[in-house]
């Protein structure tokens, strides 16, 4: 009976396994395939010259190029808010807070950490709305507002891979300094940051990803559906996601469709190969203290 | 300590408090908005009533019960499946497919939520509609499957964590013992790993609920209380996405804030979950 | 040579649109630079793009941004001054006119279809069985002659113009079931019946293409010449707001739209001109 119910736990893993890697196979072939026919320099510049294209000559209508810019846009500005809010905050948890600050501020940021992003995007629109009527005519729903929530969204992840890099240093690294003479300061930013660059990088890593793929908040704080290229960050812009969203709900030929694929498959296999680095990164870090 | 010491504590303190202080503005912020329907004593009753505006009922039951019952099946489908393969990839498997599932596994857990959405309208829902649920194929069961598959990884990476975590001492005495790979999953690791388990089924469940494309997408965001896994139905999240459009100063407008309120107070409660369960370990 | 251009640019547009352009409706945003937001009504966005697409073409200081959201949306935008036009596929009551002082010009006119897959047998329905089925109480295409398969209700959500001509004048404002799927847009609409072969839904007479076909209502089929001729009894016109009098590149663009130009754009994308 032992033996039966052990066999039935390998049988049951592998098969769940196999499942879940089939409809990974499934969700990539599945849009590679049906978006094959639009990869070609048109799907991005539509019927404009590169060139043209590059250096916001002549505006580009049938092609993805304001909805890549939008999305490149996007998440730069949220990383620059949210990278050195969120690194500053890791090292204070992990080196200057008493136990029980820590405690209650781990707990807010793992809230956040779950928060809905539904959600933040609604407090984004509202804070708009807020600030429109305080400012009439000069803010609106706009490129900064949802870079600024996105920016509070990837924040949890900034924050625990500071403090876990940070945290996860033998004590003989975290000691020397101090022994020889270093300031509390210098020991932080000469030894134990750079011993911890690819544990943070790797969040951000995850942050950039986690920007580039969320569709709920900026569906509330600013993207449009036809925009060309921001000229401001006060402007309304595309965005990959939000493109791919509205193609589902409103193609209208098949040409449109297939870019709609592409679309996909470009943004899958960015934010997909963004996982993969960050695990990459993870793992090297881990390998480096394991002896220590 | 030097003032130099003390420039730079006061400068990570106002990123941390400044972080922190947000993380509660939000959730003040929507108590704020949907005040006036607290004092009123009218929030209660919109957690009961129907979401029929022409006749000025403005009630969130449905997408509660949309929400609830969305989730709960994601993760009745996610759950086996996700320890299935956390199983595997910790003990069951060769190491050479551990290694390459859990890369996999990562991969998975970059996959856009919105990609999941297309294809799931243009492969899942035309399937459920001929061949399994019939009527638009848009409904809470293709809504569950997709999301099933979303929060896959979150729970298998929790999971893996936790098996793998086991101290290695207890590890070599079954090893010692004679004991089979799959006995020591089943009669060290599991129990000795639950924490983490739990962690993991709270962390999908909260991811299900707090989604918005999926079930916007896919669900048919019908507003009639979901009788049937086979009807479409409509989650707090995309009820917000759907009703942002109100008049600012409308009841439509506010009572947006009560699902918000629900949706954060969720949050907590799962995160308070999480916190209790790692806790006892630690003790 | 910079002439040149404009003039060459110009003659892509009239190709595109596939109608006699005059290239003097442009001129009027020669030398103007800006942004210019619009939000709203759905049923308008494709006639939105080619105009803001010629415009933009012509000259690239300007900047037209277009998102949809529904008529409520457009009125209440415009309303609170968030984007400069906003576009409605109803009149606005005399209340939202006067809260916000409001301007509202109608520069076409169309029509509330009923829509069905292509595929389905039924293609024609009396205003009774319409409203019935959109009431939940006929749930069946076997009920109105067809296939023995449910029938699948699609309707759109509140901020809808749409949804409002249709309720009103189809309808007679019978509650619509609630157990109906709900769309985002006019688009939308169309994208899901053109799917789904057992749906029943409504579209701006403009969107019908191919993909779907328009149910005959008690006789009438509908289409631009039975709007036109006013035996089609679900019409409408597309409005578009400003707050105030519209001014600046507002004023441009509206103007635009009300050109022989922009009138061949609105003819060229399905809708009736009105002038």
């Amino acid at each position: 009976m032992i033996r039966f119910a052990e066999r039935f736990v390998v049988f049951f893993s592998l098969a769940c396994t196999a499942l879940l890697f089939f409809c990974i196979a499934v969700v990539t072939v599945y849009v590679l395939w049906r978006g094959l026919d639009a990869f070609s320099i048109s799907l991005i510049f539509g019927g404009v010259d590169p060139l043209d294209a590059l250096l916001g000559r002549r505006p580009v209508f049938d092609g993805l190029f304001p909805a890549i810019v939008g999305t490149l846009l996007l998440v730069v500005s949220a990383i620059v808010v949210a990278a050195p809010v969120g690194i500053a905050t890791g090292i204070y948890l992990a080196d200057y807070a008493s136990p029980r600050w820590r405690v209650t501020l781990s707990a807010l940021f793992d809230v956040l950490a779950g928060l809905p992003s539904i959600v933040i995007g609604l407090a984004g629109f509202t804070i708009t709305i807020y600030l429109h009527r305080l400012f009439p005519g000069r803010i609106g729903p706009c490129l900064l507002i949802s870079a600024l929530s996105l920016g509070f969204l990837v924040l949890p992840y900034v924050i625990r891979s500071t403090q876990l890099a940070l945290e996860s240093l033998p004590a003989t690294l975290r000691l020397t300094a101090p022994a020889l003479g270093a300031r509390h300061w210098q020991n932080i930013y000469r030894v134990l940051l750079p011993a911890s660059t690819s544990g943070i990088l790797g969040g951000i890593i995850l942050a950039i990803g986690r920007a580039a793929e969320d569709t709920a908040v900026i569906l509330l704080t600013g993207v449009v559906a036809s925009a060309g290229l921001p000229r401001s960050l006060l402007e309304q812009y595309e965005a990959l996601p939000f493109f791919i969203y509205y193609i589902s709900s409103q193609y209208t030929t098949t040409q449109e469709l297939e870019m709609g694929f592409a679309a996909a498959f470009l943004l899958l296999v960015l934010c997909g190969s963004l996982f993969l680095l960050a695990y990459g990164l993870e793992r090297l870090l881990a390998r480096r203290f394991v002896f220590r | 300590m030097s003032r130099e010491d003390l420039l730079q504590k006061t400068i990570l303190l106002c990123a941390t408090v400044g972080s922190g202080t947000l993380v509660v503005g939000i959730f003040l912020l929507m108590l704020h908005l949907g005040w006036p329907l607290l004092i009123s004593g009218q929030f209660f009753s919109l957690l009961l009533q129907e979401w029929r505006p022409a006749d000025n009922l403005y009630g969130i039951y449905p997408m509660l019960l949309g929400s609830t019952v969305i989730s709960l099946l994601a993760l009745l489908i996610g759950l086996p499946i996700s320890l299935g393969t956390a199983f595997a990839t910790t003990v069951v498997a060769p190491p050479w497919l551990r290694s390459a599932s859990l890369a996999l596994i990562r991969y998975m857990a970059g996959i856009p939520t919105v990609v999941y959405g297309f294809v799931a309208v243009f492969f899942l829902v035309p399937f459920m509609r001929e061949q399994i649920t019939g009527g638009s194929g848009l409904n809470i069961l293709s809504a569950a499957l997709v999301l099933a598959i979303l929060i896959a990884p979150t729970m298998v990476i929790f999971f893996v964590n936790g098996l793998s975590g086991v101290a290695k001492t207890y590890s070599l005495a079954v090893d010692a013992l004679g004991g089979t790979p799959v006995q020591k999953l089943l009669y060290l690791l599991l129990p000795q790993a639950w924490p983490a388990l739990t962690a993991g089924t709270v962390m999908g469940l909260g991811r299900a609920m707090g989604d918005t494309l999926i079930s916007l997408m896919v669900a048919g965001n019908s507003i009639a209380v979901p009788g049937a896994v086979t009807d479409s139905a409509r989650t707090l999240t995309a009820h917000i996405a759907l009703v942002i459009a109100a008049d600012f100063a409308g009841m439509e407008f506010m009572s947006i804030f009560s699902c918000g309120i629900v949706l954060y107070l969720f949050t907590v409660l799962f995160v308070s979950v999480i916190r209790l369960t790692s806790k006892t370990r630690n003790d | 040579m910079r002439n040149f251009f404009a003039t060459l640019t110009v003659l892509c547009a009239i190709m595109i649109s596939g109608a006699a352009v005059h290239a003097a409706d442009l001129d009027a945003f020669t030398g103007q630079s800006g942004t210019l937001k619009i939000a709203g009504g759905t049923a308008h966005i494709p006639v939105m793009k080619d105009a803001a697409q010629a415009i933009m073409e012509m000259n690239s200081e300007i900047r037209i941004t277009i998102a949809g959201g529904g008529s409520g949306v457009g009125i209440k935008q415009a309303g609170e001054g968030l984007i400069d036009i906003g576009n409605s596929g109803r009149e606005a009551t005399s209340q939202e006119l006067e809260t916000y002082g409001l301007t509202m010009i109608r520069w076409a006119i169309d029509g509330v279809s009923v829509v069905v897959n292509p595929k389905n047998s039924v293609q024609a329905l009396s205003s009774v069985q319409l409203r019935d089925i959109f009431a939940g109480r006929l749930t069946n295409w076997q009920e109105v002659g067809g296939e023995d398969r449910p029938i699948n209700l699609y309707t759109r959500d509140e901020a809808s113009g749409t949804r409002n001509v249709f309720w009103t004048k189809a309808i007679g404002k019978e509650a619509i079931d609630t157990k109906a799927n709900v769309v985002v847009s006019n688009g939308a609409m169309k994208t899901a019946v053109a799917n789904d072969p057992y749906a029943i839904g409504y579209v701006s007479v403009g969107h019908i293409d191919e993909t779907v076909a328009a149910v005959t209502l008690d006789g009438v089929t509908p289409s631009i010449a039975t709007v036109k001729s006013g035996d089609y009894k679900v019409a409408r016109g597309l409005f578009s707001l400003t707050k105030g009098e519209p001014q600046g590149l507002a004023k441009l663009f509206i103007d635009y739209l009300l050109s022989p130009s922009g009138q061949a754009i609105v003819a060229a994308k399905g809708f009736i001109p009105v002038k």
